[in-house]
């Protein structure tokens, strides 16, 4: 159950959504990705790519413009 | 969490993102307003030209007599000039609304290769735009309510180009 973080702060889309599908491709079953964002669309399209493929998502704010999207791989 | 609870009107309204039906139908009636009051159809780029006219002239070049401008930057008044009236009501509004939401945040440059990527993509963006006379405002989203043609040849474009950056982009950017 390890547990890694992937920095996007101040990446625009689509990298964050393209570095957490490379990232999550890499990891086994059961573990967790916690993805540090701060673009409103990444905020969006990175959630919904993952509760498309089935993983468990929580969307975090944890500052002003700022947001941990934390993804538990499924399968 | 709990101040989900305590607003909950500016929670649904001005903080969680709206959808994507909702955002069509709402752009579809403003594009229209658009029409209506400000008479016309409503480009992006089309006064960043004559503003680059305009700082051209400034620093002594003769920009005036080019084809491209032929006297229009003479003639050209910012406040009369209702696309970049509307451009800078577009930028005023996306700050009320990150303000509103309480999302507003100054991000920091992550690398040299960002840079760069910004000013060559602007560069590419700013000619792109030029060059079709028109940004995917002008050529798109003014174009396809007044049943235009070339919006829907803009459309197939760049879709097609929009495909082939993303390839590049996962090749040489990531």
């Amino acid at each position: 159950m390890a547990e890694q973080t992937l920095d996007c702060l101040g990446e625009a889309c689509p990298v964050p959504l393209i570095k957490t599908q490379k990232a999550m491709e890499k990891m086994a079953v059961g573990d967790v990705l916690i993805v540090d964002i701060d673009h409103s669309c990444a905020m969006k399209n990175v959630p919904d790519w993952a509760r498309s493929v089935g993983h468990n998502v929580e969307i975090e704010e944890v500052g002003e413009g700022e947001w941990n999207i934390i993804i538990e791989k499924t399968k | 969490m709990d101040e989900k609870k305590k607003y909950p009107f500016h929670e649904t309204y001005f903080k969680k993102e709206w959808s994507y039906s909702t955002g069509a139908v709402l752009l579809t009636l403003l594009a229209l307003a658009l029409v209506i009051f400000s008479g016309g159809a409503w480009g992006v780029t089309g006064p960043f030209g004559m503003w680059g006219g305009k700082f051209l002239q400034l620093i002594g070049i003769d920009a005036d007599s080019w084809t491209a401008f032929n006297g229009s930057l003479a003639k050209y008044n910012f406040w009369t000039d209702m696309p970049a009236l509307t451009d800078i009501g577009i930028v005023a509004g996306a700050l009320l609304s990150v303000l509103l939401a309480a999302q507003f945040k100054i991000k920091k440059i992550k690398s040299a290769k960002n840079v760069w990527a910004a000013v060559l993509g602007g560069l590419c963006m700013g000619i792109g735009a030029r060059l079709s006379l028109g940004c995917n405002i002008g050529a798109f989203f003014s174009a396809l309510p007044a049943f235009s043609l070339h919006g829907w040849l803009f459309y197939i474009s760049i879709f097609s180009g929009a495909a082939v950056g993303s390839q590049l982009l996962k090749k040489y950017f990531m």
